[in-house]
């Protein structure tokens, strides 16, 4: 039984407006809460990528689950706009009130719902010094409902990479250890590719992916030439009929959602089916606030603020998997103090919130006179590229930068939009009829090139609580600190030749960075790429990291974290993929020690 | 706007019945989540009726003034030609207005504009921007049009050869015209957005997608019409 008085003893005594929250907290807990008798066999914090899978994975074995989800449901026939034309709105995607042309839209109109950079009512704090941009996704499905679906599996080096290069720390587990959960994650969510026997891109379990467009062969080309390789893209899209998903209608819509689920979201590849098991039970709008633990060091219960009602609630538990993603697990986990964790909740090694990292990103665009005036054609194809190049130079020595990126194209006649043709209006200037010709002869006529690079951890990057501020629930706010070393701004240096000498073996000519507002200082605004990870890791020696090999706390054995807050590394290699094997197999573990008694 | 076949051939297959029953499960249970892109369409087509019905546009935010010097700004912007109908046609004077109409900053920017566009046609002309000849009116756009062109600025430092092609900080040439740039730049902005966004624009400009297929083709026409072209020369 959770004594609801027993976390008085939190208080911290640094800071005064905290304790006083704290007690303030407590007040209330004690005048409204009224302890449940059920006990839940697991709770899952969070449901994007790592919740699904293990929601997925838990009542597919019998595992009775209770799922928190910040925000709310998702209804893909309501909530997702594929197919829709800009004109089916009045304001064309601007929103009432036309926050778009003032930079105040939080998430594009037609994209799936919901994200934000900034939110008055969860706010976040940046240390002077230091700029970090903090992506959150709260709905049933998280970001998974509108991500690129770009499924790269890590390369055996990427597991070591203290041992490959001596810089950072290698992970407690090995590519042949996750090698079976990768192929699981793909065999269920489908993934495309092809079999190229690339080291820095480990072949998987793949679906056909559609031809390559006409400008994808141009930058093929090109690639040929300069040795780079150019393969078919590996992105979480079912061409072919699979496991009750009907194939993709190739509208190039991913972002929108999907209403067929022809493309992965745990929404409605993974969490819709679950809830047809009897096994779950879903609890919407439920603001972690804190994981309750008890002198024995087992998380007892989870309390979190219904939004709705604005009321703290408990739900008791046997096992917490935490999967609200890698910072808000950070976060969590530094507010659950007690006397046994005075520094949070699993965290006496103090590596909580530390190591964090995103990918290096820069994006060149470049005009190719060739395609000008071909005959159009539907490029739209399965979403995003049909071609991509996975890192080519990892054997060439004297780089000035260590690892590596992958490079993602874009180019092709995109439905028009708000903005499409503002780059054509500002360099072309004038108006009339000469503009609106000079427009429809370069439409299609851009490739877009995009590096996605690695980041080594340092200690400058990191996030903490911030000791002033609470968010509109009372749970206290991260603050982050960030700095990109001299290996990133190197590599992002190498990306812009790249780019722009592919460009050029193309014939064509740079017109300038894809995104200038958030990679206009040279290199992509820390947080800005949406790969931020590493702040809850692994590791095998519980003095430096928080979790062991099967992400469960070294210091509390029925906790698990199943997000990329456990990432040693962010390779160059988008991390959902990684996020759902590992959640995969966290998750079967957790199953088995539960029915041994274990946990 | 699709040119092709719209559904896949076994889709035909479905009768109406399973159709409305998808849809309906679709609609009132989150829990399916699935939706054959049949059903797809027709939930969409659906919310497009829901979109504003035909008929004469009253202005929300502009007086008849504003909104007839707008309409024909617009249309100087992004005119008819012997393709596609111009921005007046495309929605645009509506989409200004209606925005404008919910944001104070905008609609400021507008009123603001048109009267000191009218203030600069009366000086040279003695006659309000509507009632000059298009002479006239085409000798202050392009006017403004230069002071507001980026290739006229001149850099304001020497960008090192690592950052070529950055977006550089240029300084604006001074201008008599200078203080309408801002009016100017957001109107070809609302304009080109609004007519590019339209079914007329849409059409105009020959996007061929937001489709249902079976199987992605690319023709063959087209690939060999852009490596005949390239560096690469056809093979």
């Amino acid at each position: 039984m959770v004594s609801s008085a027993r976390t008085i003893t939190n208080v911290p005594t640094q800071n005064l407006s905290f304790r006083s929250w704290i007690f303030y907290a407590s007040i209330l807990r004690m005048a409204r809460l009224q302890p449940k008798s059920k006990i839940h066999d697991v709770v899952v914090i969070g449901s994007g990528a790592g919740g699904g899978t293990v929601v997925h994975t838990l009542t597919k074995m019998g595992v009775e689950v209770a799922l928190l989800e910040a925000g709310p449901m998702v209804d893909p026939s309501k909530d997702f706009k594929e197919h829709m034309w800009p004109y089916e709105v009045d304001h064309r995607g601007a929103e009432e009130g036309a926050p778009y042309y003032f930079g105040r839209q939080q998430w594009p109109y037609f994209r799936a719902p919901n994200g934000f950079w900034q939110d008055e009512g969860e706010p976040y704090t940046v240390a002077p010094g230091s700029d970090f941009h903090w992506f959150r996704s709260r709905i049933l499905g998280g970001r998974t409902n509108h991500y690129g679906r770009i499924s790269l599996r890590f390369a055996d080096y990427d597991f070591k990479p203290y041992s490959f290069d001596g810089l950072g720390d290698d992970w407690p587990i090995t590519y042949e250890d996750i090698a079976p959960y990768y192929d699981k994650a793909e065999s269920f969510i489908g993934v495309t590719g092809s079999i190229e026997g690339i080291r820095s891109a480990p072949d998987g379990i793949f679906q056909t992916c559609p031809a390559p467009k006409a400008h994808e062969l141009l930058i093929k080309q090109a690639c040929d030439r300069m040795g780079i390789p150019c393969i078919p893209n590996r992105r979480a899209v079912i061409t072919k009929y699979h496991e009750g998903r009907g194939a993709c209608h190739y509208c190039g819509q991913c972002g929108r959602g999907c209403v067929t689920a022809s493309n992965y979201s745990s929404s409605q590849v993974q969490i819709f089916p679950a809830m047809k098991t009897g096994k779950l039970e879903i609890f919407e709008q439920a603001m972690v606030r804190e994981i309750l633990s008890d002198q024995n060091g087992r998380a007892t219960a989870v309390s979190y603020i219904d939004k709705r009602t604005r009321s703290e609630k408990q739900i008791r538990c046997r096992a917490v998997v935490l999967a609200a993603s890698a910072c808000e697990s950070a976060r969590l986990l530094l507010n659950s103090k007690s006397s046994r964790f005075p520094s949070g909740l699993a965290n006496n090694s103090g590596v909580v919130g530390r190591y964090l990292t995103d990918n290096v990103g820069l994006g060149l665009k470049g005009y190719i006179p060739s395609l000008e005036g071909m005959p159009i054609y539907d490029t739209d194809g399965m979403g995003g590229a049909h071609l991509y190049m996975p890192w080519w130079e990892l054997d060439k020595k004297n780089k000035d930068f260590p690892r590596g990126y992958h490079i993602e194209i874009g180019g092709g006649y995109r439905m028009p939009e708000l903005g499409s043709f503002q780059g054509a209006i500002a360099r072309h200037g004038g108006y009339g009829k000469g503009l609106k010709s000079k427009i429809r002869k370069e439409y299609g006529a851009f490739v877009q090139f995009a590096g996605r690079g690695e980041m080594i951890p340092n200690h400058l990057s990191y996030c903490e609580i911030d000791p002033t501020v609470v968010d509109q629930w009372g749970i206290p706010v991260l603050r982050f600190h960030f700095k990109w070393s001299d290996h990133e701004w190197k590599q992002a240096r190498h990306m812009e030749r790249t780019f722009a000498e592919i460009i050029d073996t193309m014939g064509g000519e740079v017109v300038g960075l894809t995104t200038p507002g958030r990679e206009g200082k040279g290199i992509s605004v820390p947080g800005a790429i949406i790969h931020e990870l590493g702040t809850v890791r692994m590791g095998s020696d519980p003095r430096n990291s928080a979790l062991n090999q099967y992400c469960q706390a070294h210091e509390v054995r029925n906790l698990f974290v199943a997000d990329a807050g456990p990432f040693v590394s962010n390779p160059d290699k988008n991390p959902t993929l990684t996020i759902t094997a590992l959640a995969w197999r966290t998750s079967e573990y957790l199953a088995e020690e539960m029915r041994k008694g274990h946990v | 706007m699709s040119e092709r076949p719209e559904f896949s051939s076994h889709m035909s297959d479905i009768s109406r019945r399973d159709l409305l029953r998808n849809i309906a499960v679709a609609l009132t249970a989150v829990g399916t989540g699935t939706l054959e892109p049949l059903s797809a369409k027709h939930v969409h087509g659906e919310v497009g009726k829901e979109k504003k019905t035909a008929g004469a546009y009253t202005p929300k935010c502009f007086n008849q003034h504003e909104y007839a010097t707008l309409s024909t700004l617009t249309e100087i912007i992004i005119p008819a030609d012997d393709q596609s109908a111009g921005a007046r046609e495309a929605g645009a004077p509506e989409f200004i207005d209606l925005l404008s109409s919910q944001n104070e900053e905008l609609a400021n920017i507008f009123i603001g504009g048109i009267l000191w566009l009218d203030r600069q046609m009366q000086r040279r002309y003695s006659s309000s921007f509507l009632d000059a000849s298009q002479v006239q009116q085409a000798e202050v756009l392009d006017l403004l049009a230069a002071a507001s062109d980026k290739k006229k600025e001149r850099p304001a430092y020497t960008p090192s050869e690592e950052y070529r092609g950055f977006e550089d900080y240029r300084v604006k040439q001074s201008s008599p015209l200078a203080a309408g740039t801002r009016f100017f730049q957001w109107t070809r902005r609302m304009t080109t957005d609004a007519f590019y966004t339209s079914p007329i624009g849409i059409k105009d400009i020959g996007f061929k997608g937001n489709g249902y297929a079976n199987e992605y083709v690319v023709p063959k026409e087209s690939i060999e019409y852009a490596l005949e072209r390239s560096p690469f020369g056809s093979n």
